[in-house]
């Protein structure tokens, strides 16, 4: 028997999580088998990949956007969270502090460094390894040790000194002084062995913002340590994290089902961002059509929904009394619009394609780990 | 935690920086699958370590798409202990592992999928987006 | 051992315990400068043992310590 097939009208109605006042409706996935009777939901790649479609909205080295559609949650979210916590990147994780007569306490000091988001060139990351720490379980593995394929060395050496040139009566500190403000500029970076030819010139390990204000110092006051850079994920701290922020929204569906027309309709527009919710003049087919609501309305201004994708599903809309049973507010379930923020190592797009790497890998490596358990 | 350590004659700078490469590349393919006890031909649990609910869910959504698992579901016994456990029953057409096998093979094409449309669409709006600076 | 009674351990060779005149004889030996900074002016000021606690530049009472020499690592977290 071949399966049902359903309707395009009722896929389309499964598609919607419905949002009212104050409950959420049609939550979980069913597209699986067993779920509708006489439906085949199995697994098929062809359909899925007819099915699967990406739309960018902006791909910005800094910032990306996109929609990934005809995806399930569990994907969608396995992809978000990776891209947080477990694509690697350099972050300060020792400070070996020679001097620091600063206010800043050493320790302060260096969680402020290790904060400090880092760049180079993306082969030279690539081509870096784990540096594995004492483990925790006192089993006697010891650390590596700190070689050009798994530590990158940077220095931070400033005093602060009085400038003879400043004009007298100057009360601004920076032109009172010399180093009156400790910047991420102000990190030395200094490559070793083979790290000379990967991180040559414009790949230099460098911080990906030059002016974040590290410490403030005062003549005679000094700050000298050497600080190890190694490869690190989310997981273990946020500031190995490639990205600012990943996060993903269902796309907002927006039904009116009885018109609204007039001041009404003026109202409407103003409960949602601007955009989202346009006016148009009732025609005189619609006007004329009997049991369309619009009968004798022609030339009136209604509300009609111009793009539901700049909305925020506030709910503003169904607080008035106006509007009850007008409208029906839904997010669609497998449209995820993702916006990935990369805090500068990698370009947002190729964070994304990371990502799903390292989804894939995992899988490889636990399938690999299979064979031993069907011998 | 400061963690301060002292050592007073010792440059920190890196003792070996020369053209070597670590002796035994590190061992990421260390992971193990545990079957729990109690488990026969049909209806298995696995235990996972260091995963979540990146790989759980995920997994969980490819093993449930397949028509012969009667039964596919994932914890996280306890927070703080890094291990996830994975249940399936199958159907008497196939066996828990062969369908967890599956789960793993349609993840990875389901990756490659989504990186080919990813790619394609990416290229196909940075083309356009030149084109309209262009104009 | 009464308080009185205690001694600096380190400062000489000579262990004059229950001995009244150790603790004038510790002061004639010589006895190494400790260098502080003014808490005033940041100067240096080198102090021995006995000597008053006072900025030599700018008459302040307050001085303090000198950071250490060694180097000390943390972790970045």
């Amino acid at each position: 028997m071949a399966p049902l097939v359903p309707s395009q009208e009722e896929l389309q109605r499964r598609r919607i999580i419905g949002i009212n006042a104050e409950t959420v409706t049609n939550i979980p996935s069913t597209d699986f088998p067993g779920h509708w009777p006489g439906e085949s939901h199995s697994w098929a790649l062809d359909k899925f990949k007819n099915g699967f479609n990406v739309e960018f909205h902006r791909n910005d080295p800094y910032e990306a956007s996109f929609s990934l559609i005809g995806l399930d949650a569990a994907v969608a979210n396995a992809f978000r969270r990776i891209l947080m916590a477990e694509i690697p990147t350099l972050a300060i994780e020792y400070v070996f502090v020679h001097n620091n007569t600063s206010v800043i306490q050493d320790e302060v000091l260096a969680q402020r460094l290790g904060l400090i988001p880092l760049k180079g060139s993306v082969e030279g990351i690539n081509w870096m390894q784990w540096f594995r720490k004492e483990s925790e379980e006192d089993d006697g593995t010891p650390a590596d040790t700190p070689s050009d394929f798994n530590t990158v060395v940077m220095h931070l050496d400033v005093e602060c000194t009085i400038n003879a040139d400043a004009e007298p009566g100057e009360q601004d500190p920076r032109k009172l002084y010399h180093n009156a403000h400790v910047y991420a500029k102000d990190l030395t970076f200094h490559a070793v062995g083979r790290q000379e030819e990967y991180f040559a010139g414009d790949g230099a390990i460098q911080p990906v913002n030059p002016d974040i204000l590290i410490a403030k110092l005062r003549p005679g006051q000094v700050i000298q340590l050497e600080m190890h850079c190694i490869k690190g994920i989310g997981a273990d701290h946020a500031k190995f994290s490639p990205v600012a922020t990943a996060s993903y929204r269902l796309l907002p569906d927006i039904k009116i089902e009885r018109p609204i027309i007039g001041e009404d309709a003026k109202k409407f527009a103003k409960c949602f961002p601007k955009g989202v919710i346009t006016l148009e003049p009732v025609t005189s087919a619609e006007a004329s059509r009997p049991g369309s609501g619009y009968e004798g309305h022609a030339g009136e201004l209604k509300a009609v929904v111009r793009d539901a994708f700049n909305d925020t599903v506030s709910r503003e809309c169904l607080r008035h009394e106006e509007f009850q049973g007008k409208v029906k507010l839904g997010r669609v379930r497998d449209h995820f619009i993702f916006n990935v923020e990369s805090t500068g190592q990698f370009e947002s797009d190729v964070l994304f394609l990371e990502a799903v790497k390292v989804l894939k890998l995992k899988c490889a490596r636990w399938k690999r780990g299979l064979s031993d358990l069907m011998a | 935690m400061p963690g301060s350590v002292h050592s007073d004659s010792q440059d920190q700078s890196m003792v070996d920086a020369g053209q070597e490469q670590p002796e035994v590349p590190i061992q990421l393919d260390e992971k193990r699958i545990v079957v729990l006890p109690g488990a026969d031909e049909h209806n298995a649990s696995f235990q996972f370590e260091n995963e979540g609910h990146t790989l759980g869910n995920a997994l969980r959504y490819a093993i449930m798409k397949n028509a012969e698992v009667e039964f596919c579901g994932y914890t996280i016994p306890h927070p703080s202990d890094p291990k996830m456990h994975l249940r399936i029953q199958t159907t008497d057409q196939t066996t828990a592992l062969a369908a967890l096998e599956k789960g793993f093979s349609d993840l990875m094409d389901l990756c490659d999928v989504v990186t080919e449309k990813f790619t394609e669409s990416r290229d196909r709006f940075n083309e356009e987006s030149s084109n309209r600076m262009q104009v | 051992m009464s308080r009185e009674a205690y001694q600096v351990p380190s400062m000489g060779t000579q262990n004059a315990f229950g001995n009244d005149a150790g603790y004038t004889n510790a002061m004639a030996t010589d006895t190494p400068s400790v260098v502080y900074l003014c808490g005033e002016c940041s100067a240096r000021v080198p102090l021995k043992r006995g000597d008053q606690i006072r900025c030599k530049d700018c008459g302040h009472r307050v001085l303090y310590k000198e950071r250490t020499k060694r180097m000390v690592q943390f972790e970045a977290r």
